[in-house]
């Protein structure tokens, strides 16, 4: 079994973590929401306690538990004053070796999950971002959602749950970190008699599907009434991990739209005033995964705002970023740097995202030399390799019938959908 | 390999007497007023400059980063009708042009060192910060004096951020069930205190401001005796303290800087009762009792009757509200943290088809029961620990103590009260959990929005 520690005596606090190689992309087709479900299931407690002592025993340990599943992971994380550890350990070990998996239980959770899904049509930041990647990634299971949605859930079962957890958990595949006021020699014992069958995890995700692009502009209309303000995600396929053009990407995207120094924050916020937030990510995964670009825009300029920001990104891709801009953005992200691991539990969390995501550990360990070396040739060739501003997908929230014309209109549209807020 | 330059210099009078070494003009002369030891790895650090500006310093070296905030004790409270969402957009306005460097400098420079800089605004209080490594801190320092002192405001600026603040406006507030039921609670819980109007301003007030307001507000409330600057991290405090006294010594004190004091807010004798109809799926309660300040001793007994109501998986209300009897998604409470009282805010976040009645109904009978049993020992144990928890993750990095310590010594008056708050809640017995429930969460005390869907 792999246990990673990470000590620091400043505060006594510790944080421990399980994490296992399996999230969303192992929810069988039709019944999305399955990994999420079997860790807010295992969530509410081990055998022998009901959820309500369960719950009693975190509290007064001065502990915090949660399950967060992702498309490639699981992470059961605890949080605990340093003088409780030991009781906190057994309990989490209980938690992922004898979970309850009670039927009435579940039925509490999926309600829950499915009532979940109706709340989530209030945050229309969220609204966007699922129908960006529905729309970007069609079919491909980086389209699906961790929640699932309300047909999936309909299909989901206790049974189904519990043959999860047997099928991807029960066996043990998973890392153990511990990070914050602990010995590193007497956690490895502690841990090794609390996860006994422990084996190392293996590493998912390599058989999945290349992800494809869907050739020309297509807008989509989250069409949600009386919206004064348009939430607005522009995108397409960005990068692989191991791709050779990652860290050359990274260091561009930064430049365009990775800081708020830079021309997309600029033009949109700074000259204009026309969004809060203008920014650029780009993530990376297995397969390419998703670049994109969201704003905030008034309904009123949205699609001036949509019109700006493909301008912007032509000029970005076609025309190359300048040497200056792009020396700025490696200043930047070699100095920050020191942020992604100021604390034991951000440096633990490195760590575990290299063994289970099949990150090379040279990202990690020569992360200043891989972002220094980039030339401008190498940042602008791997722009315009991997971002097309021809293929892209447009998302809009908003009322449709406000801007449904003018988004038509953008260069280059070659189809118009409009889907209600409300569809789950 | 030289030597290392010490932290700082042991005995603090020796520190001072260095710093103020041939330094004659009163406005960069340092005072020691005293330090505050937080466990063995932590001591607080408080000096003040001739001009008033106090500096908190608090030595960390766990990480190569350093923390800078810069506390104004000035928000929407010292606004006037009219002029709501001054303080605010001023906020925005500071990332602008100086007499030193150009309308972009700000930004570019702290990026280009690695520095995350960013700002935020409330009632109480305006504060800058800067999370660096630890190398850019000289840069920190001469970068927030200078806007501290030579700000510029031009047209273009102005005309741009009311618009940035007027999206921000339709984000946060008009498109945002949250924070437009917010708004509403707090117009009509208070009606004479500058509680009453949103920290972001009314739309109309945003859309109105000019550059003269802007520069009035300037002179008045940015001088150095109206700020606390406080330094976490690893770096070297003589250095530190040093810098400051050459990028600050030269401000003199705003005369005016002291605000008036807001009108008191009546005692409200009578529930008030409002509707926001709005494009949501589910409908929700919001609940505002009048609450005490952040300072009352009795606010340490009410956050504990907080926790033991709302406190995370196994407080009351999540269990009755979300599990047993499944009529909510969620429930949240929490107190707001004012110089001035404020409200204990209550949030229930119902599921599709449940009654706003049956919620209430349940939510006094809960109110009542606290008040006539208090909370069990197991209740008050998972409270304090749970607290305990909140207050170390809170600090972690540099970021964070800076944080709690420059909120502390501008809503509490001083910054190492921080370290003692744990210590009150600790002391915090089940029969002053029944005293301020009964006190504080009276119906008569509170005003109710009740968010419906369109067309229910």
């Amino acid at each position: 079994m792999s246990i990673f520690v990470e000590s620091s005596d400043v505060l006594p606090l510790v944080d421990l973590e399980v994490a296992l190689p399996v999230g969303s992309l192992q929810d069988p087709a039709g019944q999305e929401g399955l990994a999420q479900l079997t860790g807010h299931l295992m969530r509410r407690g081990p055998r022998g306690l009901s959820q309500e002592r369960f719950e009693d025993r975190l509290a007064s340990l001065g502990a915090r538990l949660s399950v967060d599943v992702s498309m490639r992971s699981t992470r059961i994380r605890a949080t605990v004053l340093r003088r409780n550890l030991e009781p906190l350990l057994a309990l989490l070990a209980d938690v992922v070796w004898q979970p309850a998996l009670r039927a009435s239980d579940f039925a509490k959770l999926k309600r829950r999950a499915q009532a979940a899904l109706i709340a989530r049509r209030d945050d229309d930041q969220t609204l966007g971002a699922v129908c960006f990647r529905e729309a970007l990634f069609g079919e491909h299971p980086y389209g699906r959602t961790l929640s699932g949605h309300t047909d999936s859930l309909a299909r989901i079962g206790v049974q189904q749950v519990k043959d999860f957890y047997a099928k991807n958990i029960a066996k043990g595949a998973f890392v153990v970190g511990v990070a914050g006021d602990v010995a590193e020699v007497e956690m490895r014992s502690l841990i090794s008699s609390h996860f006994p069958r422990s084996r190392r995890a293996r590493k998912k995700g390599s058989d999945v599907p290349a992800t494809r692009v869907r050739r020309g502009r297509h807008v989509v209309i989250v069409d949600k009434p009386e919206r004064t303000q348009t939430q607005l995600f522009i995108g397409t396929l960005g990068a692989r991990t191991r791709d050779r053009n990652l860290f050359p990407l990274i260091v561009s995207n930064t430049a365009f739209g990775g800081t708020f120094s830079g021309p997309l924050m600029q033009q949109v916020r700074g000259v204009r005033g026309w969004s809060y937030g203008a920014y650029s990510r780009l993530l990376h995964s297995t397969q390419r995964d998703a670049w994109y670009m969201s704003t905030a825009p008034a309904a009123e300029y949205s699609a001036d705002c949509a019109a700006l920001q493909l301008d912007l990104l032509e000029r970005w891709v076609d025309g190359g970023t300048k040497k200056a801009d792009l020396s700025f953005a490696q200043r930047y992200l070699i100095n920050s740097h020191c942020f992604d691991r100021d604390t034991p539990s951000k440096r633990l969390e490195t760590r575990l995202d290299v063994e289970l995501l099949d990150i090379p550990r040279s990202y990690v360990d020569k992360y200043d030399q891989l972002v220094a070396r980039v030339t401008r040739q190498e940042a602008n060739d791997a722009t315009r390799a991997r971002i097309s501003p021809r293929d892209l997908i447009i998302v809009v929230v908003a009322t449709a019938s406000e801007v449904a014309s003018s988004f038509e209109q953008l260069p280059g549209v070659r189809s118009l959908e409009i889907v209600p807020f409300d569809r789950t | 390999m030289a030597a290392q330059a010490p932290a700082f210099m042991g005995a603090p009078e020796v520190l001072i007497e260095r710093l103020n070494r041939g330094v004659t003009k009163r406005n960069a002369r340092w005072t020691f007023v005293r330090d505050h030891a937080f466990g063995d790895a932590l001591t607080l650090r408080r000096f003040r400059l001739g001009n008033g500006l106090t500096v908190l310093t608090v030595l960390d070296r766990s990480a190569p980063t350093v923390s800078y905030h810069t506390w104004f004790r000035v928000g929407s409270r010292h606004e006037s009708p009219g002029k709501t969402g001054l303080a605010h957009l001023f906020e925005h306005l500071m990332f602008s042009e100086t007499r030193s460097h150009a309308h972009g400098d700000f930004d570019r420079l702290m990026e280009r060192a690695g520095a995350e800089a960013n700002a935020a605004t409330w009632t109480d209080w305006t504060c800058y910060y800067e999370n660096a490594p630890r190398d850019a801190l000289p840069l920190l320092i001469e970068l927030e004096a200078d806007r501290m002192a030579n700000l510029v405001l031009r047209t273009p600026q102005v005309a741009s951020e009311k618009e940035v603040v007027a999206n921000e406006r339709k984000l946060r507030v008009e498109d945002d069930v949250e924070g437009k039921a917010l708004e509403l609670l707090y117009d009509n819980a208070f009606r004479r205190h500058p509680y009453r109007w949103p920290t972001i301003g009314w739309m109309q007030d945003i859309r109105g401001f000019t550059v003269r307001d802007c520069q009035q507000f300037y002179r008045t409330h940015y001088a150095p005796n109206n700020a606390t600057v406080v330094i976490a991290g690893d770096f070297n405090e003589q250095k530190a303290l040093s810098l400051v006294q050459r990028h600050y010594g030269g401000m003199s004190a705003a005369s005016n800087a002291e605000p008036p004091t807001p009108s008191k807010e009546p005692s409200q004798r009578a529930e008030r009762v409002l509707q926001l109809t709005v494009p949501t799926p589910t409908e929700k309660l919001l609940i505002g009792y009048h609450a005490p300040s952040f300072s009352d001793p009795d606010t340490p007994a009410l956050v504990i009757a907080n926790d033991v109501l709302f406190g995370g998986h196994s407080s009351r209300l999540h269990r009755l509200f979300c599990l047993d009897e499944e009529i909510a998604l969620s429930v949240r409470g929490s107190i707001s943290p004012f110089i001035d009282p404020g409200l204990f805010e209550m949030w229930i976040f119902l599921r599709e088809g449940k009654r706003k009645e049956d919620a209430l109904a349940l939510l006094d009978r809960e109110v009542d029961r606290l008040a006539a049993e208090g909370p069990s020992p197991l209740e008050l144990e998972k409270a304090i620990n749970q607290l305990e928890l909140s207050f170390l993750h809170s600090m972690e990095t540099a970021g964070g103590k800076a944080e709690q310590i420059g909120f502390y010594e501008t809503v509490a008056n001083d910054g190492a009260a921080v370290f003692d708050r744990l210590g009150a809640y600790r002391n915090v017995t089940a029969g002053d959990v029944k005293r301020v429930v009964a006190k504080y969460l009276r119906p008569s005390r509170r005003t109710r929005v009740e968010i419906l869907r369109n067309g229910s």
